[in-house]
């Protein structure tokens, strides 16, 4: 049965507070230290002794009683936190005990006080390779029990679809179900599996629909003006056939990458809509700037990745100003119209950035070098690369929904995650989404050696130098496991590689199923493998036969990227679960991140004289200069949207 | 923020199909600005206007519920391609139309922002209200209704006739004053002394009151409304105010200059009238009040109201004959726009002019403005500072608070967080830090000359005490004070009138023992050698009678220079014997005795002490005297070196009332003395003349020099 209320719970979205400003802040900072440095960690700890001891009693008792233990938790989860027998410790016993008994894992300490931390609306911070996804599932089951919708959120597809399947058994033992949403789903099926208690999904296919559910809304999403109109008329409302039943808990895998470096992108529900005017003008731009050059007419900054024309090349716009449709002569909108030729032309490269396919412009995420289908630049910086190319000009998408994840999480009444690597991205976590943090220790010891950075002047003495190590670690039957920057250069150390005549796995624009095959085969003996920073993420190397002898999986990051975060990683992915495994940084001075957030100057004196305490110091300052700038732009693209809303709000979005 | 001249914006969807129009109710008007024809937009509900410019103007015009904005977006693009506004331009005037409640939707707007909002802007105007205590306003009544019963008259005063008649009359009263000038001139000294505060007060009042019904009159006379009229805490003074900033709205500036100027044309026709009534009265009551009325009127009038620099009447006449609106926002927004881009390197900045002359325009006023008010307040707080103390501290603290705390911080907020100086940071940190440490350098650390004043009297190097050697009513002056004398010369006559009789009796006695022995001659027999024994005696007598006589007439003991004391006046008065008359001093050397208030004396006896110190005495102040070979006196004391440098002689040094002639100090001072030189110097050097010695002192930061000054202001009372 349908009732009124089912609608409004459906829609119902908090208004999150805007993040504190002024002394607020300095306050708010001071919280979060507390909570940070507090003894929640510890008082977590012993909670996961006593749900140590719990489970240690529910051992030998038999499956159906345990399913009733398991029935009462659950309906006192139901009824709230408040119920009497909301008992979080004996719960989780529970759950872990089903675990062992559906899926035959038996979590760890660690995976308990993850879970626990979870349920705690904390973010916890645990070590690749220690089973988060179990412990997701774990805090899955308590969120599951309240009745309220939840979401698991992980990195893809083909992610989403294997641990829904991988713990169906354990749902199923609690008294849930779980369902995934990916891509290739149409709203039917979408609907049904969002309709479980648990579904897993990536983030954006959730965004996406919370977004399209919203337009099938169109004028009144107001959940009390819906409430008070479906009373009125109930035969006018209820079609629109919502997708989503509403969000609560998200339990988000890999957060930091989430919350924090996709953050501010945003999610663009778009429809192609013919603009003549656009076409025209971009044609006309890209004949324009034929003849204007760098430096004389145009100065590029890297850091920004911007381009500016100078005063000259003000000069030869105007004076072919009627070149351009009369739309675009006013001074400035000739100049942003140039400005964006150039930028397609100089600053968008072939193959890094984009490719082309069936005679279509395709960008490249940078970072994973997967093609992002259907997705295109905004405002006409798509239009204009295909005029660079020689192509038919696309009609632009037209907007019809956006919304940046950021925002979309701040939503979240619980919001909790898990992630390898949060530490330096603490503050904005805090900050924006009241996530306190959570270290989690590993099951193990640690066994990783990293080795010193090798730090070269050119980017092609780098190359060879890595090429030459990896060389060494093949010979040694150790597997090796290279990380570049961008799909660009990962080809680069490819060609270095095949000359020396190695086997190589690249990974590059592949799916994800074959991703994920490819990443668990690197830890074989001998294995070679090339990955952008991102790929694989999510997926366990485990270790071949007689590697953990040699010396384990042996990492090489071929560049420092902009977040330490990100590193980490990388780095991350050698010695894991108490296996033995090393790393190493190779640098070169060509490297973006010295690029752009280093003064020119400063970056040939270091090239010059490449002296190590310097260039370390030199390295680790960019980095922190990279981290702020990007922390700083999560706050005021934040704030941006706040004044949208404050000041758009006749034009409801949300 | 989202807004900027880009075609299109990413968030354009979000208004593209929304269906809004300008409110029904609200009012359009042009106005021409710098050759553009501006719309001011004015909601009377509200009281709110909004200025548009022309292009603007032409998208919001075709708004209506029944198209979307992306349908009239279009047409504009077509119908005039090159100044149609972009789509984020768009965006952003929608936001501010929305957010002054000037636009009508399809929707019902989101009633817990409308509350957000309201409740934010409160909470603003709680804020402000510290920075404005100075100038705190309280609305009282809406004056509208009574203004349209009055309107029909108002229009008779605000016309030509009307017109001449004011002329006449204000002309009229210049010209009385001028006849009248002197006794005009002689009675201003009057005006702040205290008994007259109570009646300039509320003379202010009363013409303040008028003053605001003008701007209300005014603003009525041309179809303005007035609905708020109410007091206004000026320095704490309750003052009316009337709000008529409808005038904003008048399509012809000549209006707007005219209702801002109709405040001050009522005051000089209350200060004509006021001017004439005085005139021809005698003094009391009536001639006291039109005096007080005068003043305020005419003074006040044009160095308060007529000011462009303080944000009154004058302020909104001036914006209106630059043809620039919001001057003082926008002068201070060209400041700013000139410290980012060239002290902050930060190129995306722009000017809020249009022109290199508005440029320059809004610069200026923003540095004079700035200025004078940082010199305007610095006086009240003084002032305010000397009559309370406590109050004047408070006020200080606000200001300090205000206008430097609350300024470093946001400035340091700005620096590390704007986003807008992402490119140049760096360089705006470092710049900043440049300026911020060499103002610290040039303040805390780099010496400045430094110098204190001190009262001090001159007293001659060497000085003979003319006493008197007997005592006597002081009859005449022989000599001039001033003359150089000689020795002997006679000075001063006294006259003891008991001498006169004490000799006519010893001449009777020496008469009649003279007669005695003749009579003992003639007769015989008796004894003349006892006789002649008394005569004797008689005539010793005699001569120390002439010997007190004589020492009756003062002469001077010394050569030099006769300085008698306060001789004039004792003229006729008894003086005691020995008491000191005047000095013979020698004219050629001089000594300055200085008298150091405690806070200073710590300079007496520092190593790089005293540097140099030059006397300026009263009357010669021109001619400073170089002053040399100091002495100090390393004791307090309470003995004034002369009564002329205490309270009751005139001078500075406040002395006890009841004891010691008026020589003894309420607080113990350090004396020090040098030698002046006079050589060259055409000053009349002449004993117990006062005057201030400026002591050049081992040069000091200037922030210890401030420190010193303010306390020196707290420990004076």
């Amino acid at each position: 049965m349908k009732v009124p209320s089912e609608d409004y719970h459906r829609l119902t979205v908090r208004t999150p507070p805007p993040p504190p400003r002024g002394l607020d802040a300095l306050a708010h900072q001071g919280v979060g230290f507390a909570k940070r440095v507090g003894g929640r960690r510890k008082r977590l700890e012993e909670l996961v002794e006593k749900v140590q001891s719990h489970e240690a009693s529910l051992e030998h008792v038999s499956d159906r009683h345990l399913r009733d233990e398991i029935e009462e938790h659950r309906t006192a989860f139901l009824r709230g936190r408040g119920d009497p027998d909301h008992r979080t410790d004996r719960a989780l016993a529970t759950v872990c005990e089903a675990a062992f008994r559906s899926i035959g894992l038996r979590p760890y300490p660690v995976q308990i006080l993850g879970a626990l931390a979870m349920e705690n609306n904390c973010l916890a911070e645990m070590a690749t390779g220690e089973g988060k996804t179990l412990t997701a599932a774990l805090a899955a089951v308590m969120a599951g029990w309240t009745g309220l919708p939840c979401h698991v959120l992980t990195v893809n597809d083909y992610l989403a679809h294997r641990d829904a399947n991988w713990f169906k058994p354990l749902y199923q033992f609690c008294g849930l179900h779980s369902g995934c949403v990916t891509e290739d789903m149409d709203p039917e099926m979408r609907k049904l599996q969002y309709e479980q208690p648990i579904t897993y999904t990536t983030s954006k296919e959730l965004l996406a629909d919370f977004l399209r559910d919203r337009l099938r809304l169109q004028r009144v999403a107001d959940p009390q003006r819906r409430l008070i109109r479906h009373l009125l008329k109930p035969a006018a409302s209820s079609r629109e056939g919502l997708v989503l039943r509403g969000i609560h808990t998200a339990i988000v895998d890999e957060a930091d990458s989430l919350l924090i470096d996709e953050a501010v992108t945003p999610l663009i529900i778009a429809q192609p809509r013919e603009n003549p005017l656009l076409k025209k003008a971009v044609l006309a731009a890209h004949d324009l700037i034929y003849d204007l050059k760098e430096g004389t007419h145009y100065s590029i900054e890297m850091r920004y990745r911007e381009l500016k024309l100078t005063d000259e090349g003000d000069e030869v716009v105007e004076s072919r100003i009627q070149e351009l449709p009369p739309v675009w002569r006013g001074a400035i909108r000739s100049r942003e119209l140039v400005e964006q030729a150039l930028t397609a032309r100089d600053l968008f490269l072939k193959d890094t950035h984009y490719v082309i396919r069936d005679d279509k412009v395709q960008i490249v995420d940078e970072f994973t070098g997967r093609i992002m289908a259907n997705r295109s630049w905004s405002e006409g910086l798509h239009q204009a690369v295909e005029a660079k190319e020689d192509l038919e000009i696309s009609e632009p998408n037209e907007t019809v929904a956006r919304m940046s994840f950021q925002r979309f999480f701040r939503l979240f009444p619980r919001l909790s995650g898990m992630t390898g690597t949060a530490a330096e991205a603490r503050k904005p976590l805090w900050h924006i989404y009241g996530l306190p943090i959570i270290r989690i220790p590993t099951h193990r010891p640690v066994n990783r050696t990293v080795l010193p950075e090798r730090i070269f002047p050119e980017r092609l003495q780098k190359w060879e130098a890595v090429a030459d190590e990896v060389k060494t670690m093949h010979e040694a039957g150790r597997p090796v496991l290279i990380g570049t920057r961008s799909v660009k250069f990962s080809e680069e150390l490819a060609a270095e590689l095949a000359l020396r005549g190695l086997q190589y796995n690249l990974l590059n624009a592949v799916r994800h199923e074959e991703e994920a095959r490819i990443v668990a085969e690197a830890g074989l003996p001998g294995k070679i493998t090339i990955a952008t920073n991102m790929a694989g993420r999510g997926t366990d190397i485990k270790l071949g036969h007689g590697v953990a002898d040699a010396g384990g999986l042996h990492v090489i990051a071929t560049e420092r990227h902009e977040s330490g975060r990100i590193d980490r990683q990388l780095i991350g992915r050698a010695a894991r679960q108490g296996d033995p495994g090393s790393a190493q940084f190779f640098v070169s001075l060509e490297d973006e991140l010295f690029r752009r957030f280093l003064p020119e100057t400063l970056r040939k004196g270091l090239a010059r004289n490449p002296n190590r305490p310097a260039v370390l110091s030199a390295l680790n300052a960019a980095q922190k200069s990279a981290e702020r700038q990007a922390f700083r732009r999560l706050g005021s693209v934040l704030s941006t949207d706040n004044w949208l809303d404050e000041s758009l709000s006749f034009a409801t979005e949300v | 923020m989202a807004g900027s001249a880009r075609m299109f914006s990413e968030h354009w969807y979000r208004v593209a199909n929304q269906r809004v129009a300008l409110r029904p109710g609200v009012r359009t008007r042009r106005q021409r600005f710098r050759g553009e024809t501006w719309r001011v937009l004015y909601d009377p509900f509200a009281h709110n206007f909004y200025r548009v410019r022309p292009a603007a103007y032409a998208f919001i015009a075709r708004l209506t519920p029944e198209r979307t904005v992306e349908e009239v977006w279009d047409e504009c693009l077509k119908e005039f391609p090159g100044e149609a506004p972009g789509q984020g331009e768009v965006i952003q005037l929608l936001a501010q139309l929305y957010l002054s409640n000037l636009l009508q939707l399809d929707l019902p707007p989101d009633a817990r922002q409308f509350f957000e909002r309201y409740r934010k802007r409160k909470q603003k105007e709680k804020a402000s209200y510290l920075s404005y205590i100075m100038f705190a306003r309280f609305p009282l009544f809406d004056p509208d209704d009574l203004l349209n019963r009055v309107s029909p008259y108002i229009r008779k005063i605000f016309s030509l006739p009307g017109f001449i008649l004011w002329l006449g009359l204000v002309l009229g009263a210049i010209k009385v004053a001028i006849d009248h000038a002197g006794t005009l001139a002689d009675q201003s000294q009057g005006v702040l002394a205290p008994g007259n505060l109570f009646m300039l007060y509320i003379s202010l009042v009363f013409i303040k009151a008028l003053h605001e019904f003008g701007h209300a009159f005014a603003c009525k006379r041309y179809g303005g409304e007035v609905h708020v009229m109410g007091i206004m805490l000026m320095i704490f003074t309750p003052i009316p105010y009337v709000d008529a900033t409808a005038s904003w709205a008048f399509r012809q500036r000549r209006r707007r200059i005219l209702v801002a100027c109709s405040g001050m044309i009522v005051e000089l026709f209350v200060a004509a009238i006021a001017t004439f009534i005085w005139a021809n009265t005698g003094e009391g009551n009536l001639n006291a009040l039109c005096y007080n009325l005068m003043f305020i009127a005419s003074v006040s009038t044009l160095l308060f109201n007529a000011n462009p620099l303080l944000r009154y009447d004058g302020y909104y006449i001036l914006s209106d004959m630059l043809d620039i609106p919001n001057l003082s926002q926008r002068s201070q927004q060209q400041l700013r726009h000139w410290a980012q881009r060239h002290i902050l390197g930060r190129r995306s900045s722009t000017s809020p002019a249009q022109t290199r002359g508005e440029a320059a325009t809004l610069g200026i006023y923003g540095i004079l403005s700035g200025l004078y008010r940082l010199v305007v307040f610095s006086g009240i707080i003084l002032f305010v500072s000397k009559r309370f103390l406590l109050a004047g501290i408070v006020m200080a603290a606000i200001c300090v608070i205000s206008w430097v705390l609350v300024p470093i911080m946001k400035y340091i907020h700005y620096l590390l967080t704007d986003s807008s100086l992402e490119r140049n940071r760096f360089r705006a940190i470092a710049v900043s830090a440049v300026l911020a440490i060499s103002f610290g350098l040039l303040v805390g650390v780099v010496p400045f000359p430094s110098s204190f004043v001190s009262p001090a009297v001159l007293l001659s190097a060497r000085q003979t005490e003319v006493p008197a050697r007997t005592t006597g009513l002081i009859e005449e002056l022989k000599v001039a004070s001033g003359t150089p004398v000689l020795p002997g010369d006679s000075l001063v006559r006294l006259d003891d009138p008991e001498w006169k009789y004490r000799w006519q009796d010893e001449v009777a006695l020496l008469r009649h023992t003279q007669a005695l022995r003749r009579r003992a001659l003639n007769e015989g027999g008796t004894d003349v050698s006892v006789i002649d024994e008394h005569l004797l005696l008689m005539d010793r007598r005699l001569a120390r009678l002439q010997d007190e006589y004589d020492q009756l007439d003062v002469r001077a003991p010394d050569e030099g220079v006769w300085v008698a004391g306060a001789l004039d006046d004792l003229k006729g008065m008894y003086a005691q014997r020995g008491a000191v008359l005047g000095y013979v001093i020698n004219p050629d050397e001089f000594i300055a005795v200085a008298v150091i208030a405690q806070d200073e004396a710590r300079w007496l006896f520092d190593e790089s002490g005293i540097r140099r110190g030059r006397l300026r005495l009263y009357g010669s102040a021109g001619e400073p005297l170089e002053l040399g070979d100091w002495t100090m006196i390393p004791a307090e004391q309470r003995h004034l070196p002369s009564p002329a440098l205490g309270w009751q002689g005139g001078g500075e040094v406040a002395v006890s009332a009841g004891e010691g002639n008026g020589v003894t100090a309420l607080r113990s001072f350090f004396e020090v003395r040098a030698k002046v030189e006079t050589t060259g110097k055409d000053v009349a050097m002449l004993h117990g003349r006062t005057g201030r010695i400026r002591f050049r002192i081992a040069p000091e930061p200037l922030w210890r020099q401030v420190y010193r000054r303010v306390r020196q202001i707290l420990s004076d009372d």
